[in-house]
């Protein structure tokens, strides 16, 4: 990832936190922890596990609504965004539900924490959607201890090869090549996203030192709601993944 | 018989275990298997390792581990080249297939070669054949497509030594979505879901298809104690020719997306 493309993301996320947070603030708000645009709860789908206790990075923080609930299950969360308006809202939630742990200002690419201090780096379409993961993999495998979870949610390949840009639209017909998917700037002003075909992801991974442990395509249960995705496109993701939870381990 | 889900097998997926693929599969590959005749013997005069219908050779690829004085086990083998060029390059290889005429072709080209290794008629979701005894299970186009996966991979994680290996050829996942029940290449458009993908029946013959899910295949490889290794998504070469098969992608599609995935996983449990 360029340095540019983490500058037109920064400033991209600056410029719609606002929006963003208030669009979003009941639907990723809520009292327990889930994951992705259907909100599934973190209790049914087990990811990450017990977390007391554990050094945890969220990886791509937003608002840091995960960190805060992690904070209170008896983590020592870390929380890193590259913008810094998305932070400022974290800050203010943070006060809110009177827990405190380091908030982090970097590019993911580029985390200023030390080797090896983490047992869980996770993020729910955070950095492993806007950085690079020929970037951010490495990074990670940097950060974690030997035996720590790397967990993270984002867009199934498949729903970018089925994304209709004119329309704004995924469909059920392939658009676009998926060799060759990984650097996605489709849209004018909108962050730069990065996806890479599943078996390269695993050969990033296993080339990082990483076992795949699982991969979870999730069907939102039906009459799911979301503010992330319209009814249209959550009927499309009863029938097609539109998301997915990579969990591995550090050998 | 009634099969008892694989360990550990995505019950979410239970249109369950089949029982009936075996037979239906064995009687349409004794009404096929004059057609692979000619293929047999172009296929055992080469010693070229090569995988798929886009012939990409191994050395481009390298999904296999080391071959020599490797105890082989190709599952589903029909007329066996796969094993053959195994053999040439030092393993030990055991051909296994529940289709009698296809393994009389085996063992004409094996004659005609000079090339034997044991040919054992049997279906891969049952192999008759002792537990850890190989290193390298292998299927091309073969149980890999042919047998239910929630029979056939707990039988190669059964046959596997520790430490070995598990490489296995099926039809993209990207196609299993657009491939067309009849024979006619898949255009863009989704034919089916997803979300419970295993059987693919067709309305112009008896066989049965598998397919997973990738998500589905890693659970399932997880579950018979393996470890993924690599998922090659194959791209069909600059230069590829339609393949002979009228059911598989044209070169064009094939370039797009992958036609054929191979997965590699070690026995690590």
């Amino acid at each position: 990832m360029s340095s540019a493309d983490a500058q037109r993301n920064r400033a991209a996320w600056d410029a719609a936190s606002d929006e963003y947070q208030e669009r979003h603030r009941e639907f990723i708000g809520r009292g327990e922890p889930r994951w992705g645009m259907w909100q599934l709860p973190e209790s049914e789908l087990q990811i990450l596990g017990d977390v007391a206790g554990k050094d945890v990075l969220e990886y791509g923080c937003g608002a840091a609504q995960w960190s805060i609930l992690l904070a209170r299950a008896g983590a020592r969360p870390v929380a890193l965004d590259n913008s810094g308006r998305q932070l400022e809202h974290a800050r203010a939630l943070i006060a809110e539900a009177g827990v405190d742990f380091p908030l982090v200002h970097a590019s993911a690419g580029e985390a200023p924490l030390e080797d090896e201090s983490f047992d869980i780096v996770f993020c729910d379409h955070g950095a492993m959607t806007f950085a690079d993961p020929y970037a951010t993999v490495p990074e990670v495998a940097r950060l974690l201890r030997p035996g720590g979870l790397f967990a993270f949610s984002h867009s199934t390949p498949l729903a970018l090869v089925c994304f209709d840009v004119e329309t704004d639209k995924v469909v059920p017909e392939l658009l676009r090549p998926l060799f060759g998917l990984h650097r996605i700037d489709w849209v004018e002003n909108e962050p730069v996203e990065f996806n890479l075909p599943q078996g390269k992801w695993i050969e990033l991974f296993r080339d990082n030192g990483f076992v795949v442990e699982d991969l979870v395509e999730v069907q939102p249960p039906e009459g799911a709601s979301s503010t992330y995705r319209s009814k249209e496109e959550t009927e499309w993701s009863r029938r097609w993944p539109m998301e997915q939870i990579w969990k591995l381990r550090k050998a | 018989m009634v099969a008892s889900l694989a360990d550990g097998a995505d019950l979410e997926a239970a249109q369950g275990v089949s029982s009936d693929s075996i037979e239906r599969n064995r009687s349409e590959w004794t009404g096929w298997a004059a057609d692979f005749v000619e293929s047999a013997e172009r296929n055992w005069a080469s010693d070229r390792i090569s995988w798929g219908v886009w012939d990409v050779p191994e050395v481009e690829l390298q999904v296999l581990p080391d071959l020599d004085g490797k105890d082989v086990v190709e599952l589903g083998c029909g007329t066996a080249y796969v094993s053959a060029w195994l053999a040439r390059h030092g393993a030990r290889p055991v051909g296994v297939d529940p289709t009698p005429a296809q393994l009389e072709t085996a063992r004409r080209m094996q004659k005609q070669h000079g090339l034997e290794f044991p040919l054992i008629e049997a279906p891969a979701e049952e192999v008759p054949l002792p537990d850890a005894s190989f290193d390298l299970a292998v299927s091309e186009y073969g149980a890999s497509i042919w047998a239910d996966p929630h029979r056939w991979i707990p039988e190669a994680g059964r046959l596997l030594r520790r430490g070995g290996h598990l490489v296995f050829l099926v039809n993209g996942t990207l196609f299993n979505l657009c491939s067309k029940d009849v024979e006619e290449p898949p255009d863009t458009a989704f034919q089916r879901d997803y979300f419970g993908l295993h059987r693919l029946e067709w309305s112009d013959d008896d066989s049965v298809n598998f397919y997973l899910g990738y998500g589905d295949w890693i659970r399932l490889l997880r579950a018979n104690g393996f470890e993924v290794e690599r998922l090659v998504e194959i791209q069909a070469p600059e230069s590829a020719q339609p393949s002979r098969f009228e059911a598989l992608p044209l070169p064009d599609w094939a370039r797009q997306w992958p036609s054929e995935d191979i997965w590699v996983a070690r026995k690590v449990r």
